[in-house]
C-alpha cells in the first residue's frame, strides 16, 4: 500500500492567469500547448488509457498473456463477476481492511501529533521514531514481520507471552492473520497521517492558544476546544486518504500471507491478480477491474461532494 | 486547503507549555507515552538488525535474546551472494531517479503554463488534471498491463517509469507554488524579450526549489517501494527492483533467520540512509504534498 | 554554478561514471532493461521452483553440466506455487522469459494453450536424441497437448507407501525376502494390512496429513477414485464427470480409515504424520516419495535408524493398480528474440540435466528419461527403483485450464476432501460439495479457446 499522497482538489481554484484578462494570443497559446503536452501524452496514454482499454476487454475473452483480444462475449464477463462469490468475498476483505485500519490510522497519529505538539525538545526523535518506516519498502517490512510472528520464536509471539496472553497463529489463522497485518500496517504507515497531523497542527496560530491560556483553559480543554475543531479539515483529508489506499490494499496482504489461510484475507486487487495473471482471465479481470474502479471514484466522488456541500453551507451561513 | 503557497514552514515554535499545573503534568504525561511508543515502534528495526548479526544456530536455541556471544557480519556476506541485491540496487536507483527527473520537469512545466500562460482549452485542460487526482491507477494494473505488452515496453525500466510522470498530485503543487511567484519577476522578464520557454528555466525553476525538492521526494520514495507494477513488468531476476526481489526471499528461506533479515536491512538501508540525512526536507516535503 | 567543479557537477560526474561502468558491463541486464533487449547474464538462464534437498541435487546437476561444457547458466530459484507459474507467465508474455524453466507437467495445458511455449518435438530436440522412445511413456503423452508435445519429462513423482520395516515383520506383512511387502489386492487385503499395522504399532496403522493440507488430500483421493471411474471433469475441464457412486464408494472408503475402524488419525498436520512416522509409532505413511530424504538417517528412541521402505499402491477399489502422480519437466518458454546459440545452449543444458537424471532421482524421483531409468546409476538406488511400475502406472491430475500442483483446484477439492475424512462431512454431502466446487471451475469460461 504506497500511501501515494492524493491531494485534496483545491475548491474553486482560479485558473485565470493572474495577468491579462482576455483572449488568448496566437504564439501564447502554442506556447501554453507545448508546455502541457509532455503531461497530457502520458496522461492520456497512461493513465486515461488503461481505463479505456479495460472497458474494452472486459466485453471479450481475452487471454492475459497473448495479444489479441479473443472473442466479444459482450456483458457477461460483468454477470460473472457480480454474481461471483469470490469475488465478493474479496471485496469484503478490503472493505474489513479498511474498517479495522482505518479509525486507528485516523485516531492514533492525531493523538500522537497533539502529544508531539506539547513537547518541546528532541522533537525530530519522534519524528524519526514514527515516520521512519513509512521509507521501508513493504517487502522488507513483511520479511521482518513474518520472522516477529514466527510460531513459537517470534518476538512478536513470545510478546503476546510475557504479558500473560496466548499469542494467536498469526499466519494460520484468518483472525490471526487480520491481526497480523493490521498491527504491520499500523507500524507501517503511521507515520505519514501523523507528519500530516503535525505540519496542520504547527499552522495553528500561537496567539489562539495564548487567549484560551489566558482565559484559564487546561491542556485538555486546548485541544478539544481550539486544536481538535481547527484540525477537522485535515482529520477529513486523513480519513479520505486513508479510506482510498486502504481500499486499494494489496502489497502487505500478497507478500505475508498471500491472501491465505485459504484466501480468507484476499483483496480485491490480488482477485484481479490471481484471476487476470495467474489465470490468464484477462476479460474477465478486466470486468472485475471495472466494477472495483466504479467503487473507487464513487467514494472519493462523494466525498468531494459532501466536502463541496458543507463549503457551500458554510459560505452562505 | 485552498491551494496555498507550499511556502516553508517555521518548523520549531516556542514552548507550548503553558504555567498551569495541570499542564505540567499533561505535558510530562504526553512526553512519557511519547517516547513508550516511539521506542516500540523502533523495535522492529532493532530486531531485524540484532537478528542479522546473530548467528543461525544462537538464533534457533534462543530466539527472543536480544544479545549475542558472537556478533558477525556472515549473514550480510550469504544475502549479498545468494541474491542479485547489487543489480536490484541499481535498477531501483536509475527508475527512481528517471522517474523523478521526468515527474519533476513534466509536471512543472505544465503547471507553469496554466500559471502564467493564457491558452485555448487551459480550464478543460485544468479540469481534466483535476479529475486525474481520484482516479485510482493501483486497481488498473491489468488493462494497464496488456497496454504496455502492446507498445513492447514490458521487461524495460520504462515500463514502471512513463506510468509514474504524469503525476497530478504533483502539478498542484507546482501549481500552488508557482503561483506564489511574483507576477512582476515574469513581466519583466517578459518586457526583457525572454522566451517562455527562458521564463520557465530560468526564473521560475530556480524559484520553485521547495517544490521540487516535495515533487522528488515523494516520486523517488513512492518509486523506490512501488511492488504491483514492478512485479509485473521485470521479471528478470537481474532486472528487478529491491521491493520485487525482497519478495521472493518470503517462506523461501525459513531457516536462514540471520540472512533473511540481513538482506531486509540491506533493502531498508539506502532510503532509510536517505531519510537520516534529509529528515526536515522529507517529512516537510509529504507533509506539502499530503495537504495541498 | 560558475565555479568549474562545483560540488554538484562533481557528484554528476561520480554518477556518470558509475552508470557508465555498470551499462558497459558485458551484457548488463542494466542494458537491457533500458533499450528493451533481451537478457543475456549467461548463455542459459534458467528457472526452477525447487528448495530443499531437490534444490542441493539440481545445483549439482547445473554445476556438472557448466563443468562439462563450459556453458554458463544462471540458475534461479522462485516461490513455489502460484507465485512460480504466474511469474513464468508474465516473463514469457513480457517477451523475456528464461531460456530453459521447470513445469509440473500437470500445469502444463494451460501454459501450452495459452501459446507461451515452444514445441519440443521435432527441430533440435530431435537431433538431440530427446525422442518419444526414450521417455516413460505416460510423461510423455502428459507432456503432449493437442497433438504436439511441449515439455521434456524429467521425472514422475509418484503418491506411495511408506512402511515401517520393523513393524510390518511385526504384522507379519513381508514377504520371504524381506525386501517388500507380501502381495495385496484389493481393499480387503489392504485394510487388513493397516489393522495388521494397528496391532503392532499399539497405536495407528497408517498416517496421512489430512488438515491443512489440500493437496495431500487430493492426491491419496485421486489414487482410489481413479482405480473405479475416469476423471472427475472432461473436455478440457468444461464438464463435470463425477461418477456419483463411486464417489460415494471412495469416500466411504477413506472415511472408515480415520472412522469408525479407527486405523488413522483424521486430524493428522504435517507435522503429526512426520513426528509419528519418524518415531516408528506407526506401520503405514501415505505421501509422496520426494518425502524421502525426510527419513533418511532418522534415529528412533532406542537409538536404532528408522528402517523404512517405500513401494507403490497396490490396486485398492479397482482391479488396477492407480498411482497418482505428477512430472517435473523442462520447458522452453516462447521468445521471439532469443538467438539461434541460445536456443541451442538450451537443448544442451536440458539434454545436460536429462543425462544427470540419477542424481534427480536422490530426491526420490523417477527420471523420465530411460538410459538413465534402466541404468545401473539408478537400479541401485533404494527405495526409488521400488516404485518405477508407478511411472507407468501413473494418473496425472485432469487436463483443465485450472488444475494442477498448487492450483486452486486443488485447494477446494482437497478441502472437501479433509472434511470428509475429518468425519465432518457424509460421504454423500461429500460428492455434493465436490460436484458444486467443480461447477463453479467448470462454467467459468476457459481464458484459452
Amino acid at each position: 500500500m504506497t500511501t501515494s499522497a492524493l491531494a485534496a482538489p483545491a475548491t474553486g481554484v482560479n485558473t485565470d492567469v493572474r495577468r491579462r484578462p482576455g483572449q488568448a494570443q496566437g504564439g501564447e497559446n502554442r506556447s501554453g500547448w507545448l508546455f502541457a503536452t509532455p503531461f497530457l501524452v502520458l496522461y492520456v496514454a497512461f493513465l486515461i488509457g488503461p481505463v479505456l482499454i479495460g472497458l474494452v476487454i472486459s466485453l471479450f475473452n481475452t487471454t492475459t498473456v497473448t495479444s489479441g483480444l479473443g472473442s466479444w462475449v459482450g456483458l457477461s464477463n460483468y454477470a460473472a463477476v457480480l454474481s461471483n462469490g469470490d469475488f465478493w468475498a474479496s471485496m469484503w476483505h478490503s472493505v474489513l481492511f479498511t474498517l479495522l485500519t482505518t479509525p486507528l490510522l485516523v485516531l492514533l497519529p492525531l493523538l500522537f501529533a497533539v502529544f508531539a505538539s506539547r513537547v518541546v525538545h528532541n522533537r525530530w526523535f519522534f519524528r524519526l521514531a514514527f515516520f521512519a518506516p513509512y521509507v521501508v519498502p513493504s517487502s522488507a517490512v513483511c520479511l521482518i514481520f513474518a520472522f516477529m510472528y514466527t510460531p513459537q520464536t517470534g518476538l512478536v509471539t513470545n510478546a503476546f507471552g510475557w504479558v500473560g496472553l496466548t499469542a494467536p497463529n498469526f499466519l494460520g489463522t484468518t483472525s490471526g492473520a487480520w491481526f497480523a497485518v493490521v498491527l504491520l500496517t499500523l507500524w507501517w504507515t503511521f507515520g505519514f497521517n501523523f507528519i500530516l497531523y503535525t505540519a496542520a497542527i504547527q499552522d495553528i496560530s500561537e496567539e489562539v492558544y495564548e487567549a484560551a491560556s489566558i482565559d484559564g483553559a487546561g491542556p485538555w480543554q486546548q485541544i478539544r476546544s481550539i486544536t481538535i475543531p481547527l484540525l477537522r479539515p485535515t482529520m477529513s483529508l486523513v480519513l479520505i486518504l486513508q479510506v482510498l489506499a486502504s481500499l486499494k490494499v494489496f502489497d502487505q496482504i500478497y507478500i505475508l500471507l498471500a491472501g491465505g489461510p485459504n484466501y480468507s484475507t484476499r483483496p480485491v486487487i490480488e482477485y484481479i491478480y490471481d484471476t487476470g495473471f495467474t489465470s490468464y482471465r484477462g476479460g474477465y479481470a478486466a470486468a472485475a477491474t471495472m466494477v472495483y474502479f466504479v467503487i473507487l471514484v464513487a467514494v472519493s466522488a462523494g466525498w468531494l461532494l459532501v466536502r463541496r456541500s458543507r463549503t457551500a453551507t458554510a459560505a452562505n451561513a | 486547503m485552498s491551494a496555498t503557497v507550499a511556502t516553508s514552514r517555521t518548523p520549531s515554535r516556542s514552548s507550548r507549555r503553558r504555567g498551569t499545573d495541570a499542564g505540567g503534568l499533561f505535558n510530562r504525561l504526553a512526553v512519557t507515552c511519547l517516547t513508550l511508543f516511539a521506542l516500540i515502534w523502533l523495535v522492529p528495526f532493532l530486531w531485524a538488525l540484532i537478528t542479522s548479526l546473530r548467528p543461525d544456530s544462537e538464533i534457533a536455541a534462543h530466539p527472543t535474546r536480544p544479545w549475542s556471544n558472537n556478533w558477525n557480519l556472515d549473514a550480510y556476506r550469504a544475502a549479498w551472494h545468494s541474491t542479485a541485491i547489487g543489480w536490484w540496487y541499481v535498477n531501483s536507483f536509475i527508475i527512481s531517479t528517471l522517474a523523478v527527473i521526468f515527474t519533476v520537469v513534466v509536471c512543472s512545466m505544465v503547471a507553469f503554463a496554466l500559471v502564467n500562460l493564457n491558452f485555448r482549452g487551459k480550464h478543460a485542460v485544468f479540469a481534466v488534471i483535476l479529475a486525474g487526482l481520484m482516479l485510482p491507477t493501483e486497481a488498473l494494473v491489468l488493462p494497464q498491463f496488456m497496454e504496455f505488452r502492446a507498445l513492447h515496453l514490458l521487461g524495460t525500466y520504462w515500463g514502471i517509469i512513463l506510468p509514474a510522470v504524469a503525476l497530478p498530485v504533483a502539478v498542484f503543487v507546482f501549481h500552488a507554488f508557482i503561483k506564489g511567484i511574483p507576477v512582476a519577476l515574469i513581466e519583466a522578464a517578459r518586457l526583457d524579450g525572454a522566451s517562455w520557454w527562458r521564463i520557465y528555466y530560468q526564473v521560475c525553476m530556480p524559484l520553485c526549489r521547495p517544490a521540487i525538492s516535495a515533487v522528488a521526494i515523494l516520486t523517488f520514495i513512492t518509486s523506490w517501494n512501488a511492488f504491483l507494477w514492478p512485479l509485473l513488468v521485470l521479471t528478470q531476476t537481474k532486472s528487478q527492483t529491491i521491493p520485487v526481489g525482497l519478495s521472493g526471499l518470503i517462506g523461501g528461506a525459513a531457516i536462514q533467520y540471520a540472512q533473511t533479515m540481513a538482506s531486509s536491512v540491506l533493502g531498508i538501508l539506502p532510503l532509510l540512509a536517505v531519510f537520516l540525512v534529509l529528515q526536515r526536507q522529507i517529512t516537510q516535503g509529504v507533509a506539502n504534498t499530503g495537504i495541498k | 554554478m560558475t565555479t568549474p567543479l562545483s560540488r554538484r557537477r562533481f557528484l554528476a560526474a561520480g554518477a556518470g561514471l558509475t552508470l557508465a561502468s555498470t551499462m558497459s558491463a558485458c551484457g548488463s541486464p542494466v542494458v537491457a532493461s533500458l533499450t528493451g533487449g533481451q537478457p543475456a547474464t549467461a548463455d542459459v538462464i534458467y528457472w526452477h521452483l525447487f528448495g530443499g534437498g531437490d534444490g542441493v541435487n539440481m545445483a549439482t546437476m547445473v554445476d556438472k553440466f557448466q563443468k562439462s561444457t563450459g556453458i554458463s547458466v544462471e540458475a534461479t530459484l522462485l516461490s513455489w506455487g502460484n507465485p512460480y507459474y504466474t511469474k513464468l507467465a508474465l516473463s514469457a508474455s513480457s517477451g523475456r522469459p528464461p531460456d530453459v524453466a521447470i513445469s509440473h507437467l500437470s500445469r502444463l495445458p494451460l501454459l501450452a494453450q495459452a501459446g507461451l511455449l515452444e514445441r519440443v518435438d521435432g527441430g533440435r530436440f530431435t537431433s538431440a536424441g530427446i525422442t518419444q522412445d526414450k521417455f516413460t511413456p505416460a510423461a510423455w503423452s502428459k507432456a503432449t497437448v493437442n497433438g504436439r508435445v511441449y515439455a521434456v519429462p524429467l521425472d514422475t513423482h509418484p503418491f506411495v507407501l511408506f512402511y515401517n520395516v520393523a513393524l510390518a515383520r511385526k504384522a507379519g506383512l513381508l514377504n520371504q525376502a524381506g525386501d517388500d511387502l507380501k502381495p495385496m489386492k484389493g481393499r480387503n487385503d489392504f485394510v487388513d494390512a493397516i489393522k495388521a499395522m494397528k496391532d503392532a504399532s499399539g497405536e495407528f496403522g497408517a498416517v496421512c496429513t489430512i488438515t491443512a493440507d489440500p493437496s495431500t488430500c487430493w492426491r491419496l483421493f485421486t489414487m482410489l477414485y481413479r482405480g473405479v471411474a475416469g476423471p472427475i471433469v472432461s473436455d478440457q475441464g468444461t464438464r463435470v464427470t463425477i461418477d456419483r457412486s463411486a464417489m460415494e464408494e471412495t469416500f466411504a472408503f477413506m472415511q472408515s480409515l480415520t472412522g469408525k475402524l479407527g486405523l488413522m488419525p483424521s486430524n493428522a498436520t504435517s507435522t503429526t504424520s512426520s513426528t509419528l512416522f519418524s518415531q516408528g509409532k506407526v506401520g503405514f505413511l501415505f505421501d509422496g516419495e520426494w518425502q524421502i530424504p525426510t527419513y533418511r538417517g532418522v534415529t528412533l528412541a532406542n537409538g536404532k535408524a528408522l528402517d523404512f521402505n517405500v513401494v507403490p499402491f497396490p490396486a485398492i477399489l479397482g482391479p488396477k493398480p492407480v498411482a497418482y502422480a505428477d512430472s517435473h519437466s523442462l520447458i522452453v518458454p516462447r521468445s521471439s528474440g532469443r538467438s539461434a546459440k541460445r536456443s541451442a545452449d538450451g537443448v544442451r543444458f536440458i539434454k545436460g540435466l536429462l543425462n544427470e537424471s540419477a542424481i534427480w532421482a536422490g530426491g526420490g524421483h523417477i527420471p523420465a528419461w530411460l538410459p538413465v531409468q534402466q541404468s545401473k546409476a539408478f537400479l541401485h538406488q533404494k527405495p526409488q527403483s521400488n516404485y518405477i511400475q508407478a511411472a507407468f502406472n501413473a494418473v496425472y491430475d485432469p487436463v483443465a485450464w485450472y488444475t494442477g500442483a498448487g492450483s486452486d483446484f486443488q485447494t477446494a477439492m482437497g478441502s472437501v476432501i479433509s472434511s470428509v475424512m475429518t468425519g465432518n462431512t457424509s460421504p454423500k454431502s461429500g460428492v455434493d460439495a465436490m460436484t458444486a466446487s467443480l461447477k463453479q471451475f467448470s462454467t467459468a469460461r476457459p481464458p484459452v479457446d
